[in-house]
């Protein structure tokens, strides 16, 4: 007989109280960032510097391997932090974590709030935060990949490369700088992207003005700083911010004279002021209207 | 038990929204009427716990509205009024998703949205992406993920929007099945008054925030009015003028019949001495059923 026809049946299971109610929409939201047409490819672009700098760590050792005399080699392939900072506060890395952004982040809120489908969440056992926690997990799990995932390869790959434990013991601290500023970098980039698209109900709308704000701020201070030549424009841009405090936490020289303090100070302002947002734009008690 | 409430007052700044809310609903299929403004969603968002309410106290399925919101909406089932879905999922990925976020485990969650879709009429387009749905089709997708955990008690916000009647008869009769289970309690708030006659044998009217009549349908339609239908041989004028006088209300059919709505106190006796007295022939005196309509209308002072 058709179910249809059996008339309503109970379920005989036993609800669960689950510790991490949020762990369904990050798995459902991965699932449905993969299914993007665009995304797929974005991600694994964003993988590509990861997989150059691995080849430099290898290159870097048969290099000295074989002790080839090369001119500049060793300058240029010296495993050091000025290296990780290379891959984490490079340019080409933090413009594909914002396409990874733009792709998987535009419309994770945009999207229901356009769909109604907040009612449907928070009619549930669930808070607010248990939502927000589900979102931001989504991004933190695509930020994380391609962040303290390859850093943690890269410190692996040097040890084994090298066969010694030399490199962590010149540089102890570099474990925790890999993970601290990998940390900084996705917290940032989640509460950015949620509060941007919590902004509207439509993703096109959210995608271009993620964008652009982070674009827009970078030839802010472009302007300013070739007008003045005073640095602390810097704090204008997002990207020279991150990139501020990407040398303090590999302890290499920063690219502007300016404290480091300043840009972390900025960039969790941001972070303070997108939870503020987010806050004011979900709400739980607007689901029946 | 399903639902009690006592003296329950809420108000937004200055506007009293629900102003000493007294109810106590067991069972069944229960129709929650009342006017725009008249408090019903406040009423549901203080049941699904999330408004606090200023003053008074209530239990949902045995939980405290105040304190235990989290369990109550765990076994509450809800299907909002307006359309609501995320893209790109399809009909099974997402009753199951809802069913997982009650608290269902994973698998189960899978299988039974297969059962529920099958259930209200969308299984052969349970692997349809949700945007290509008809608007009939995502009315009964609400449906689906509000009955996906199984709740104890159902809360249906216009369930019959946007259906076609065969539609809108197909999820009356899915709605009043699920009622009729004794362990399953459903409220239903609707402005299409048909449907909650069709359901509902217990109804509660709100107007201005306050409980303006609640009570067993039949008991509602016999307290109000008597509804009489009358068929009159002569000049009726005179006569219907002075049958309002008594405090009837009169309502002449295209076919030239006499509703007459008498007020529970005047004898039917008084409307056969006023014909004699104004020369009138009563061919026909039936008893009839006064619909829903007019005890909402008697309810919230309208004609």
């Amino acid at each position: 007989m058709p179910i249809a026809e059996r008339g309503y049946i109970h379920w005989d299971g036993e609800l669960l109280e689950r510790r991490r109610p949020w762990l369904p929409i990050t798995r459902q939201g991965i699932r449905l960032a993969f299914k993007r047409k665009y995304f797929k490819f974005s991600f694994f672009v964003s993988l590509v510097p990861a997989f150059g700098f691995l080849v430099g760590i290898y290159a870097a050792e048969k290099i000295q391997d074989f002790k080839l005399k090369i001119e500049g080699v060793s300058t240029i392939l010296q495993v050091n932090p000025g290296f990780f900072r290379a891959y984490f506060a490079g340019d080409f890395l933090l413009f594909m974590m914002l396409m990874l952004m733009v792709l998987s982040g535009a419309g994770l809120i945009a999207d229901e709030l356009r769909h109604n489908a907040l009612q449907l969440y928070f009619a549930r056992p669930l808070t607010k935060k248990d939502y927000f926690m589900g979102k931001a997990a989504i991004l933190v799990f695509f930020l994380s990949l391609v962040t303290v995932v390859p850093g943690l390869v890269f410190i692996i790959c040097k040890l084994i490369f090298s066969g010694s434990f030399r490199f962590l013991a010149d540089y102890p601290w570099i474990g925790l700088s890999v993970i601290g500023f990998s940390a900084l970098v996705t917290a940032f980039f989640s509460f950015y992207t949620l509060m941007i698209s919590s902004v509207s109900k439509n993703r096109r709308y959210t995608a271009i003005l993620l964008f652009t704000i982070y674009i827009f701020s970078d030839v802010l201070f472009g302007i300013f700083y070739a007008s003045f030549r005073n640095p602390y424009f810097a704090l204008l841009s997002i990207k020279a911010n991150l990139q501020q405090v990407g040398a303090a936490f590999f302890n290499v020289k920063a690219p502007y004279a300016v404290s480091w303090i300043y840009s972390l100070a900025v960039l969790l302002t941001l972070c303070a002021v997108s939870a503020f947002i987010l806050h004011k734009r979900v709400k739980g008690v607007e689901v029946i209207k | 038990m399903g639902i009690e409430l006592k003296d329950i007052r809420f108000s937004y700044g200055r506007v009293q929204a629900l102003d000493g809310i007294d109810i106590r609903l067991e069972g069944g299929a229960v129709g929650l009427l009342g006017p725009n403004g008249a408090g019903k969603s406040t009423l549901l968002k203080i049941m699904l716990g999330f408004l606090r309410p200023d003053q008074g106290e209530g239990r949902v399925l045995d939980h405290d509205i105040r304190t235990e919101q989290t369990l109550i909406r765990r076994r509450v089932g809800y299907m909002p009024e307006n359309d609501c879905f995320i893209p790109g999922m399809d009909a099974v990925t997402f009753t199951a998703y809802f069913g997982e976020l009650s608290g269902m485990p994973r698998q189960e969650a899978m299988k039974r949205a297969h059962d529920v879709l099958f259930y209200v009429g969308l299984g052969e387009s349970r692997y349809r992406q949700l945007e290509t749905y008809s608007a009939g089709m995502k009315q009964r997708l609400k449906l689906a993920q509000a009955i996906v955990h199984d709740p104890k008690l159902l809360f249906l916000d216009e369930p019959t929007n946007n259906l076609d009647p065969q539609g809108r008869k197909e999820i009356l009769e899915l709605i009043l099945e699920i009622s009729s289970k004794k362990d399953i309690q459903v409220l239903i708030s609707s402005h299409i008054l048909p449907d909650i006659e069709f359901i509902c044998s217990y109804v509660v009217i709100l107007n201005k925030g306050r409980v303006a009549a609640k009570g067993e349908l039949a008991n509602l339609r016999e307290a109000s009015f008597r509804l009489f239908e009358l068929k009159v041989k002569g000049e009726p004028a005179r006569f219907l003028e002075r049958i309002r006088a008594l405090g009837c209300k009169v309502e002449e059919t295209e076919d030239m019949i006499l509703k007459v709505y008498m007020p529970p106190q005047l004898e039917r006796k008084a409307i056969f001495q006023t014909a004699v007295e104004e020369r009138i022939q009563v061919r026909q005196f039936l008893k009839s059923q006064t619909s829903l309509e007019d005890v909402f209308a008697k309810a919230v002072g309208v004609d």
